[in-house]
């Protein structure tokens, strides 16, 4: 895979296909560098271009060439690439590599059964696609998702990051996969264009549904998510901004939990579903007055033992030391030359009969410069000084 | 581009969103629900508000180009239907909750995933849970929102599309693996941890030695200023990113000439370096001006529609948009002009547009072939087809109360 794109969205899709066992040749800028390098958080908290741990999650097992793709010997480069790869992935603002002459039309000359993924903001049609840059937060704000998160007395939060960056993917790789299953079957290449804004509109269908079939504009209702769920909510714990959220609005967990903390929730208004809905104040409150004291682990420990589905509203700290997360190994350690040791994320799913690649750190800027262009582009070494000397090859300066 | 696939799903909310888009990408998908439905046909929002099988709008959205059966797989004909049935296809999607029996047999290249909300096995494998469960386990919420008040969740149920859609993922990786050598496996996907990839760096804050950061409040302050980042407008609300370095610098500056150009901030600001962050020491703006900015644009947004800020942030090159909200999303041209939206009939004569092609592709199309399936309205045809079971065997078991 020749991975042409930067920040998010399509780092974290190649990544998908470097855990799968693919050869990921990420082409950076040492001058204009990736921002994600720029992105916390940095081994140590201390700020660096080579220290973002987020850099290595998102870019772990890939291979860096850094190379300026606007000097004509560098877009040789890319073009020789393209023709090794079977996957090209880009993440330019439209019309950027069109103006480079990398665009499919040039790409596919190259290598006709190359699969070629486009992915911005926008896509790559429409009239507002051409020029449109963008970040993941935009994404979520023009897919209505962050319209409706938030408080009906203030404006709207949205959800948190940059939103779209973490759904695109999805979309991006299974379209890329299933273009690759096509490809071994007829041997035709293709082109796929796919808008993140788009991408978020998927995850939120059911209010646009909601739009589109009721006339109903869904709008931000704070934590009044679910009026036909009662209890199901967060309530507070001890400690500075601890949660546990409890979901036992059917019959047998409502039980299990009154059982469980007594006191005003055996009200018998609270016996059946349509009690607990109009009452649904006082007893958010009787179970809040219960967990206000308490520490949000124990809670959870608690009422799962009795039977009912609640979960500390996980922090950063929660995810690392959780019991699950440790168990599948999920987080996986890393030691690089520069930053030393880290933890990143491993895979969301498992394969058992061809496990994942092993998970490594992600690539220093231009760390395989010399081996990529020996290797896939059947470069000599006088070849390749002859470019560092020439300014396309570029080093990290930083 | 999976026509020659067949999916097997037995339905449940996690299963959802991956067989839709197995569907979309032209596979053959096949829903198994028990006799009184799936519990996705259970997920509001209903159409007119008035709730039944056929009116869940969340079950129309994710089950569009699938077919369905019913069938009661914890029966012994149940149990033996699935089986001979299963084995026939490439795909089987399922549920931690909602499995085939272990017993069943489905030879050596079917493709079996299952969804857990944690996993199959070890911690937590036993929980109790929703997707509400799984969404507040997986470190979004705890970042999200104002810090004086709780978390905020969407309303609409987001685990289920994260499950789903790693799922796709999951059983596609696995295709390519079986197209190489020609064998099956299982698949198993935790809807926790796709659901983590929403809280982005979180899992990795502790692990490369840096402290927890309190929510929200923080971040959005540059310079001891306070910056909003839904600006409220003459008819709602627009995203502006304040951002500084070398990528994103240059459209705050292009931001600032804006709003000095319209009369907002004063004419030195536009000419002031913010490339470097304010109270950079190596020169730009100070803390003061970038008050009076945040000001100056906060007055400007108030005179403006969601689209003229949108228009302005496209023509010159701002990073802002318009915070759509979903009438916003159907009626924008950017969307219809590019293609995204297919019509799809959800009742009889009530025909919605879907925002059905999520990619677009040079030489395949996402369409809408059939809208979501109607509870057991393919069940005679693919027990007839698939198994061959005659017609009063097929009434036998509808009597018998197992489809």
């Amino acid at each position: 895979m020749l991975d042409l794109s930067w920040v998010m969205v399509g780092p974290v899709s190649g990544r998908y296909l470097a855990d799968l066992g693919a050869d990921v040749v990420k082409i950076e800028s040492a001058r204009r560098i990736d921002p994600l390098r720029t992105l916390g958080p940095f081994k140590d908290g201390r700020v660096g271009r080579e220290r973002s741990v987020s850099y290595h999650n998102l870019n772990a097992g890939k291979r860096s060439l850094a190379i300026n793709i606007r000097n004509p010997r560098g877009r040789e480069i890319i073009l020789r690439l393209a023709e090794w790869a079977d996957v090209v992935l880009e993440s330019f603002t439209p019309g950027v590599l069109d103006d480079m002459g990398l665009a499919y039309a040039d790409i596919s000359k190259r290598n006709a059964r190359v699969i070629m993924v486009s992915t911005s903001i926008l896509g790559q049609t429409g009239p507002h696609a051409v020029g449109a840059s963008g970040v993941g937060t935009m994404g979520a704000a023009m897919s209505g998702a962050t319209f409706q998160l938030g408080w009906p007395d203030r404006p709207p939060v949205g959800p948190w990051g940059p939103w779209t960056d973490a759904v695109a993917p999805r979309f991006i790789v299974a379209s890329i996969l299933a273009a690759l299953h096509r490809r071994r079957r007829t041997g035709e290449g293709c082109y796929i264009d796919v808008a993140q804004a788009e991408a978020g509109i998927q995850f939120m269908t059911p209010s646009l549904y909601e739009y589109a079939a009721n006339g109903i504009v869904p709008q931000r209702r704070g934590a009044d998510i679910a009026p036909t769920r009662v209890p199901c909510g967060v309530y507070p714990c001890a400690g500075d901004d601890k949660w546990i959220a409890i979901d036992a609005s059917d019959a047998k967990r409502f039980e299990a939990l009154r059982n469980l903390i007594g006191g005003d929730t055996h009200d018998r208004a609270f016996d059946t579903l349509i009690g607990r809905i109009r009452a649904r104040e006082r007893l958010d409150n009787a179970i809040a007055d219960w967990t206000r004291t308490r520490i949000a682990e124990e809670v959870e420990r608690q009422l799962q033992e009795a039977g009912v589905a609640a979960h500390t509203v996980s922090r950063a700290g929660d995810l690392a030391r959780d019991a699950h997360v440790l168990a599948t190994n999920h987080l996986r350690r890393i030691n690089d030359p520069v930053i030393g040791e880290a933890d990143i994320e491993g895979p969301r799913f498992a394969l058992a009969r061809t496990p994942h690649a092993e998970i490594r750190r992600g690539p220093r800027i231009g760390e395989h410069n010399n081996q990529v262009l020996r290797e896939l582009c059947g470069m000599s070494d006088a070849e390749i000084a002859q470019l560092a000397d020439g300014g396309v090859l570029e080093t990290n300066t930083g | 581009m999976l026509d020659d696939i067949r999916v097997l799903e037995i339905s449940a909310p996690d299963t959802m969103m991956a067989g839709r888009i197995l569907a979309d990408l032209g596979a053959d998908v096949i829903v198994v629900e028990p006799p009184a439905g799936s519990p996705g046909r259970r997920l509001e929002p209903f159409l007119a508000d008035i709730p039944g099988l056929e009116r869940s709008l969340t079950w129309h959205a994710l089950n569009r180009n699938k077919r369905a059966i019913t069938l009661d797989i914890n029966s012994p004909d149940g149990r033996e239907i699935i089986g001979s049935l299963a084995a026939k296809f490439d795909i089987v999607l399922e549920t931690k909750e909602n499995a085939l029996p272990d017993s069943i047999d489905l030879g050596s290249r079917v493709i079996r995933c299952t969804v857990a909300p944690f996993a199959k096995t070890g911690p937590k494998s036993d929980y109790a849970a929703s997707d509400f469960i799984v969404m507040a386990s997986s470190g979004a919420p705890s970042m999200t929102g104002d810090p004086d008040r709780p978390p905020l969740f969407f309303a609409v149920p987001q685990a289920m599309m994260e499950a789903g859609s790693e799922a796709a993922i999951a059983v596609l990786s696995a295709l390519a693996a079986r197209d190489r050598d020609g064998a099956g496996q299982a698949v198993e996907v935790s809807a926790r941890l796709a659901a983590m990839m929403l809280s982005f760096g979180q899992p990795i804050v502790l692990g490369s030695g840096n402290r927890e950061i309190p929510r929200a409040a923080v971040r959005n302050t540059i310079a001891g200023v306070d910056i909003p980042s839904a600006w409220e407008c003459a008819d709602g609300f627009v995203l502006i990113t304040i951002a500084f370095g070398p990528a994103f610098g240059p459209m705050t500056q292009r931001l600032v000439k804006w709003a000095a150009d319209e009369g907002h901030v004063p004419v030195r600001l536009a000419e002031t370096n913010w490339v470097l962050t304010p109270g950079d020491p190596a020169g730009g703006a100070s803390p003061d001006d970038l008050r009076t900015t945040v000001n100056g644009l906060r007055a400007l947004c108030l005179t403006k529609k969601k689209t003229e800020v949108a228009e302005a942030a496209r023509r010159l090159g701002i990073l802002a948009s318009a915070i759509f909200d979903m009438r916003d999303v159907a009626e924008s041209p950017q969307y219809r002009g590019r293609g995204l939206w297919t019509p799809v009939e959800i009742a009889p004569g009530k025909t919605i547009d879907a925002p059905a092609r999520f990619a677009q592709f040079s030489n395949y199309s996402i369409e809408t072939r059939r809208p979501a399936p109607k509870l057991s309205e393919h069940t005679a045809t693919i027990l007839g087809d698939e198994l061959g079971l005659s017609a009063s065997e097929i009434q036998a078991l509808f009597v018998h109360g197992i489809i």
